[in-house]
């Protein structure tokens, strides 16, 4: 037999790449026989002999390209195979399909679920057809080299003094000045703190509270709020006038539409007419409101504000250039200058921001609740991520048992191509049915979902636009869980296989230990977060504040009890009912003092200038005793002392910051009104712990027409009090329902959102870790089912139960260890990022880390036990009886 | 009768196949064509014609042997069909039908060969 004497090669590329398949054989081979039978004839003849026969094929072929002899296997053939392939596979192996897609499912539901509620707080002030033109103002000011934003804006600071108070408007002089507004509109609520609460209307003998604001005529062209009856063009343009919700207009009127053009009366002192009737306002709004009053009221000093301050919302004409528009805002107080107030100055920002991002930094609303959208964001494509990698490693695994199958399927003819679709297809599969099972597990939980997060989410059933979603987010988890097995099972050389010989290499069995840590990481970063964001919380919530807030009911000072002697009645009477231990007063809700201010202040040896902002607060005589308040220097207020009603108290934190030595005894004023300081209180919280302690100022005024009544109730007979007051408010304040809160109960609202937080982050916790347990459960089965022969020689050489279960947790522990090491720096640095929105906060301690390393590791080491126990315990002759 | 089905190169092909039968493939179709003609066939031209034919039914073909100067690939070998045996005797028929009629003085002497 003559040498074969081989052509270039990319002769052979170039017939590979452009001739049909099934003609390559002969045709190289024709190529390369007639080359070495032509090879004698010298090698640049021979080359350019090859050249023409070859070109004279691809003439040929490529213009017969389509026509093959041999037709590929069409398509749903195979689909439908691979099809009944995986759905066997997946029967066999009942214990890793279950565990892959209860993996999957817990991955997807937490997904999904939080998908919804991110969803849900974006759609929040989103529903206004103007939305892209609405801005909320806010004001910034510079106080002491502290750049503070808000957006209650004080217009009479604004304008330079309390004697515009009254005479400027800042909804009306802004859309003076600046013709880009096409709208605006103060907003002021008069059920909020420091001094808001639900207003009292009448009808004929019907009398209810209701949650409202005054705005102005504008209000209702700038926002989407439906009018559904009366006038829709300008409801409340005229003084004492009324817009009210259904809701409100049927509980006052038989049908709502009865409502337009009748009178109502506010607070016993206003007959509104009532022009319009709005549909009641979704959650879906930031604004809430039973009732919007006219504005003109407000002008005219006729309503009961809840702050002195207010926000003012506005519409630009479509098409303003918003930047330049923004530079003309800030520079818009220039006329208005006050010496006073130098550096203050209104910004602007989108309307449908304002509920996510409210809280300032440096003068810019920047941060707020869309951290905890972000954190929770990356919490679902962690868990996701999570429940992707157990079907990676588990898929992996099992390549020896699908070793044999992938081998035929090559020596067959099968392309490495088609091989990676059909594990694709499985794994597309397996996360499908995970989809439907999570969708039906969302649907059950989410009425808890909803109580739990305070919202009224809706499955989004009808929503093509969803479906999109889901199915995109089943596609790309399957390519994610699917995409390495996948190619990995392609790539396997069939005759190594069909020997028997399937080895992980170094860098594929590196590759699936990393994911195992990456896992466990992820799930051990989440576990500490949780123990530390549910220690904040609790921290938070139980912490010594400083006072008693227990046992304490409050009501509003109203009606007849704004008079001060219809007070002292009050309080005797109440304290002669059984139950009720004290009763005083404060101008503020003590656990919740928004008030703050500077200015009104001055005191003996005040530096000029020095602008120090206080709470201001007045009390009655009881008050440091009720609340438990401890005087760490001078004494508390007593009624045997007739100086006592204009003397003053303050905090420790305030005679730091005014500079005194020696307090007590100095002259100290507050709004002209001036008396000595006769004790320092030890600080206490007035507000929530986001916040560090502020100054305080105490004084006695026991004759405001405002500010809430406490009521100290004996121990354990909170319901004997409520008895006494129901029978003082009935006799003494007949005209207003009784209307109270406890201190301790308002004082939780207040870390409402971290409640919320603390609460989803133990669930998604827990979650990730138990979807991180069923891998490791997945990879423990294997491992314990492919060294089965191993545990049985083991056995019958004398090993003991322990010993095998030793061998075979140690490297998997090994791996949660490692996890473990690089998690916990990485979580450390995130809580203490998150600690930072807290003044007072928990330090991060060594046994946190301590407690989730020995319960992870725990975790780990009982879920590979429990599999490796059974597989130890089992008789070693059942397992070397075969072959 | 047929005529336009069985071109004239076709015909050179088909008649080695059946001539080189049972060894005809391409390759050594392409080489006895080459050597009878004294010009140049290309293993391209002759696999058309081959893939013509046996579309017509000519010849049939199956897998041979692999060799080592094909680098070990295998070759496909041809046989003449029934159906290609009486097209070739046809076609010969016609010929020599015609050569029968010539006046052997109409065609200049075939030129000796130096």
């Amino acid at each position: 037999m003559k040498q074969q004497v081989k052509p270039s090669k990319w002769i052979d590329w170039l017939v590979n790449k452009l001739c049909p398949e099934d003609l390559q054989e002969e045709i190289l081979g024709d190529l390369h026989e007639r080359y070495t039978i032509n090879h004698g004839t010298g090698k640049k003849r021979s080359q350019a002999r090859l050249l023409i026969e070859t070109i004279v094929y691809l003439r040929f072929t490529i213009f017969n390209r389509n026509k093959k002899q041999y037709s590929k296997p069409n398509a749903t053939t195979m689909l439908k195979h691979y099809f009944i392939t995986g759905l066997r596979n997946t029967l066999r192996h009942k214990s890793f399909a279950a565990i892959n897609v209860l993996g999957l499912t817990l991955g997807l539901t937490s997904f999904f679920l939080i998908f919804l509620w991110v969803s849900d707080e974006l759609s929040i002030d989103a529903f206004h057809e103007n939305e892209d033109d609405l801005y909320a103002l806010y004001m910034v000011t510079n106080a002491n080299g502290e750049v503070n934003g808000a957006y209650k804006i004080w217009e009479y600071v604004y304008f330079g003094g309390s004697e515009y108070y009254d005479k400027v408007w800042l909804d009306e002089m802004l859309k003076d000045r600046l013709p880009e507004i096409e709208n605006i509109s103060s907003y002021v609520t008069t059920y909020e703190l420091p001094w808001g609460f639900p207003h009292t209307f009448q009808h004929e003998e019907k009398k209810y509270r209701m949650e409202g604001a005054t705005a102005s005529g504008d209000f209702f062209k700038m926002f989407s709020f439906e009018i559904l009856f009366g006038d829709k063009a300008s409801p409340i343009d005229q003084i004492n006038t009324v817009a009210i919700s259904r809701k409100m207009a049927s509980t006052f009127f038989d049908r709502p539409e009865d409502a337009v053009g009748k009178i109502i009366r506010y607070e016993n002192k206003l007959d509104l007419l009532v022009t319009a009737v709005f549909e009641d306002v979704t959650s879906y709004s930031s604004l809430q409101f039973d009732y919007i009053i006219s504005y003109e009221n407000q002008r005219n000093r006729d309503i009961n504000i809840s702050d002195n301050r207010w926000p003012v919302y506005i519409q630009l004409k479509k098409g303003t250039d918003k930047e330049a528009f923004a530079e003309k805002l800030k520079d818009f107080n220039a006329s208005f200058k006050n010496p006073e107030f130098q550096e203050i100055y209104l910004g602007m920002q989108p309307f449908k921001d304002q509920y996510l991002m409210s809280s300032f930094t440096n003068g810019k609303p920047d941060k707020g609740r869309v951290e905890y959208l972000r954190i929770f964001s990356g919490v679902a494509i962690f868990i996701l991520i999570i429940a992707c990698v157990n079907f990676t490693n588990l898929a992996t695994s099992r390549a020896t048992k699908r070793g044999k199958e992938i081998g035929v399927r090559k020596v067959i003819g099968s392309t490495k191509h088609s091989i990676v679709l059909q594990f694709l297809g499985e794994a597309f599969l397996l996360t499908s049915l995970a989809g439907i099972l999570s969708i039906l597990i969302i649907y059950l939980v989410m009425p808890a979902f909803n109580l739990f997060t305070g919202k009224q989410i809706q499955m989004p059933i009808n929503d093509p636009m969803s479906w999109t979603y889901f199915l995109g987010i089943i596609f790309a988890t399957a390519i994610l869980a699917g995409a390495y097995p996948a190619f990995y099972m392609s790539s396997l050389k069939p005759v190594k296989v069909l020997k028997g010989l399937v080895r992980f290499n170094q860098a594929s069995r590196m590759f699936k230990r990393g994911l195992t840590v990456f896992q466990f990481g992820l799930s051990i970063l989440l576990l500490i977060a949780t123990i530390v964001v549910s220690k904040q919380t609790n921290y938070v919530q139980n912490t010594n504040l400083g006072y008693e807030k227990e046992n304490v009911i409050y009501l509003r000072v109203e009606g007849t009890l704004t008079q001060e002697e219809k007070y002292n009645v009050f309080k005797n009477r109440l304290l002669g009912l059984p139950g009720v231990a004290m009763v005083d007063r404060s101008s503020e809700a003590p656990h919740d003092m928004t008030f703050e201010i500077a200015g009104p202040f001055k005191w003996q040896g005040m530096e000029e200038g020095t602008q120090l902002a206080f709470k201001p607060t007045s009390v009655g005589y009881d008050f440091l005793e009720m609340m438990g308040l401890e005087v760490v220097e001078g004494r508390g207020f007593s009624k045997n002392n007739p100086t006592d009603s204009s003397a003053f108290m303050i905090n420790e934190t305030a005679l730091k910051m005014m500079n005194l030595q020696d307090p007590l005894g100095k002259q100290i004023s507050a709004w002209g009104k001036s008396g000595r300081i006769i004790g320092i209180l030890k600080d206490y919280h007035t507000h929530s712990l986001k916040e560090p302690i502020k100054p305080l100022i105490v004084d006695i005024k026991e004759d405001l027409d405002f500010g809430v009544i406490m009521i100290k109730s004996e121990l354990g007979q909170t319901v004997e009090a409520l008895g006494s007051l129901e029978i003082a408010n009935s006799e003494i304040n007949p005209e207003y329902p009784l209307d109270y809160e406890f201190m301790d109960l308002e004082y939780a609202k207040l870390y409402e959102s971290e409640n919320v937080m603390s609460s989803l982050s133990n669930i998604f916790a827990v979650l990730a870790i138990a979807i991180s347990c069923l891998g490791l459960l997945g990879l423990a089965i294997f491992s314990s089912e492919q060294r089965v022969k191993e545990i049985g020689i083991r056995k019958v050489l004398g090993a003991s139960v322990s010993s095998i279960i030793q061998l075979f947790s140690r490297d998997f522990l090994k791996l949660v260890g490692l996890s473990f090491l690089i998690a916990a720096p990485v979580s450390g640095y995130l809580m203490q990022q998150w600690l930072q929105n807290f003044a007072y906060k928990i330090n991060i301690t060594w046994w946190m880390y301590l407690l989730t390393g020995i319960a992870s590791i725990a975790i780990a080491f009982l879920t590979v036990a429990y599999q490796t126990v059974k597989a130890a315990k089992t008789n070693p002759i059942q397992n070397l009886r075969s072959e | 009768m047929r005529r336009s089905d069985l071109g004239e190169f076709e015909e050179l092909v088909l008649l080695a196949v059946a001539a080189l039968r049972p060894e005809a493939y391409s390759v050594v179709i392409a080489q006895e064509l080459e050597e009878q003609t004294k010009k140049l066939v290309t293993t391209g031209a002759v696999h058309a014609s081959l893939q013509r034919l046996e579309k017509k039914g000519y010849v049939i073909s199956e897998m041979g042997p692999a060799t080592k100067e094909r680098g070990g690939r295998r070759k496909r070998l041809f046989t003449v069909t029934a159906l290609g045996s009486k097209m070739l005797h046809q076609a010969r028929e016609v010929r020599e039908g015609l050569w029968e009629k010539i006046d052997p003085n109409t065609l200049s002497p075939i030129p000796k060969l130096s």
